[in-house]
């Protein structure tokens, strides 16, 4: 039963980690307006966290630039289990305009695989909320996977 | 006789007021207060029960230890923490209900409280990360701050119950360190928020609370938009679930205290009636003292924290003080 209950707890708590990954920003500032009182994620228990150690749902945004490359894989290895992978606008599935570039190693799913990945350049506010209420899914499913 | 008396101090550690209850009550106001934020923010607000799912979910996470912590500090530092907020509320009045009394339990309450904050600064410290050592130095400068307007406010209450206690032992420098008095006092005077020497002494203790408990304008030490969290950095999982219990937890311990303070001896004569009595102040006290601070409010540095406590806040304290002793 208690096991249950924590399970439950997984989809109703889901803590966000934000990395950069070389995005131009416009992804960035629509995730902030999904925490704006407009949309309000947080009525669904969404939080941002400032360090990864506390995040559940790790979403990334921007093509993964080489400079950047480590870091974000770094950063999400130190998210505890069970978490969750979620790539922000077109740049981290497809580099979009910037394929090709010198100074890009992306697209993220080659270094990680990737839970859901929300389309746009830039996506819209409630796209990114029925992304990451598609996450915490996800996020359940894995918890109960667990042990 | 011995059972009973065994099985009454069982449940009143384990049940009511102790470890289910104050976790229970503690994280529902935390609940409250998310909610009424949200409100006052024009936004729906998580539910009232997303401390509770929040405090389930990171039970389940995975707890990782960095390599560069001093394992056991890191582990103990969250549940010594709790224990001692837990036997902290037992030493409180609530609706004159007081599990454990003694003769100077104010005396004892004040040295209990700041055993979590400690127990943070050391797990921070422990961790071996830089934004726990910064978190760490920062709530160390918020203690220094909050404890001298503490004290004074302490001071003023007990020489004002206790300059109407003449009958026993506990007043023998006319000031009663009992909490127990202080709320029997005024059940006599009526309650001391209504005393004009103590509104300075009330109005600096409805500060102090947010910065005991962390609360928004004076979080210095868990900045989440500069440091992180501060001390809690590092931690994920069950420890940290305990420390957000423990926080949740304070905002209880902290309103009851000034319930106990300066409005108890409000009652009806039944018990369980002044006991919901007692938590539906508690809850007033929160909502006014945080949930008001925290939606209107942005953070203090931690420099101008030190100062406003100790200029406004420790000024109103021993207005009250001096008052109460000389008027």
């Amino acid at each position: 039963m208690f096991k249950k209950l924590i399970d439950n707890a997984a989809a109703r708590s889901p803590w966000l980690y934000h990395i950069n990954a070389g995005s131009c920003n416009g992804c960035d500032i629509e995730l902030v307006a999904v925490l704006t009182p407009r949309y309000d994620a947080e009525r669904l228990g969404f939080k941002l966290a400032g360090t990864p150690r506390h995040a559940d749902i790790v979403v990334v945004s921007g093509p993964v630039t080489v400079q950047s490359k480590d870091r974000v894989l770094r950063t999400i290895e130190q998210v505890p289990e069970p978490r969750v992978i979620v790539t922000l606008g077109s740049c981290p599935r497809s580099c979009n305009v910037f394929k090709g570039s010198y100074s890009v190693a992306g697209p993220l799913d080659k270094y990680v695989p990737i839970d859901v990945s929300i389309a746009g350049c830039a996506p819209k506010p409630e796209a990114i909320i029925d992304g990451l209420a598609l996450a915490t899914q996800i996020l359940k499913e894995k918890r109960e996977a667990m042990k | 006789m011995e059972i009973m008396d065994f099985v009454k101090y069982a449940v009143y550690i384990l049940i009511f007021p102790g470890a289910l209850f104050t976790c229970v009550f503690g994280l529902w106001l935390a609940g409250v207060d998310r909610k009424v934020v949200a409100r006052m923010q024009k936004r729906k607000g998580p539910p009232i029960t997303q401390p509770a799912w929040d405090f389930l979910k990171l039970c389940g996470k995975e707890v990782i230890v960095p390599a560069g912590a001093a394992r056991l500090m890191y582990m103990a530092a969250p549940y010594v923490g709790l224990v001692s907020l837990i036997v902290t509320v037992l030493f409180i009045p609530i609706g004159g209900l007081q599990a454990f009394s003694a003769g100077g339990d104010v005396v004892v309450v004040l040295y209990l409280l700041t055993i979590p904050t400690l127990a943070l600064i050391l797990g921070g410290s422990a961790s071996g990360s830089p934004y726990a050592g910064v978190g760490a130095s920062r709530t160390m400068v918020s203690v220094m701050a909050y404890e001298l307007p503490l004290i004074l406010v302490l001071l003023a209450v007990a020489r004002a119950a206790g300059s109407h206690v003449t009958m026993d032992g506990y007043s023998i420098l006319g000031a009663t360190f009992s909490l127990e008095m202080i709320t029997r006092v005024q059940e006599l005077i009526g309650p001391l928020l209504f005393d004009w020497r103590l509104l300075p002494a009330a109005v600096a203790m409805l500060l102090v609370i947010p910065c005991e408990v962390g609360q928004h304008p004076f979080d210095v030490g868990e900045a989440e938009t500069e440091i992180c969290e501060g001390p809690l950095a590092e931690y994920s999982g069950a420890p940290l679930a305990v420390f957000k219990l423990s926080h949740a937890i304070k905002m209880f311990v902290m309103t009851a205290l000034f319930c106990a303070l300066f409005l108890g001896g409000i009652g009806t004569g039944m018990l369980w009636l002044d006991v919901v009595l007692a938590l539906v102040f508690s809850t007033a006290v929160t909502l006014v003292c945080m949930t008001l601070l925290h939606a209107i409010s942005a953070r203090f540095r931690v420099e101008q924290l030190f100062k406003f406590f100790w200029t406004v806040v420790s000024g109103l304290a021993l207005g009250s003080l001096l008052l109460v002793w000389f008027c």
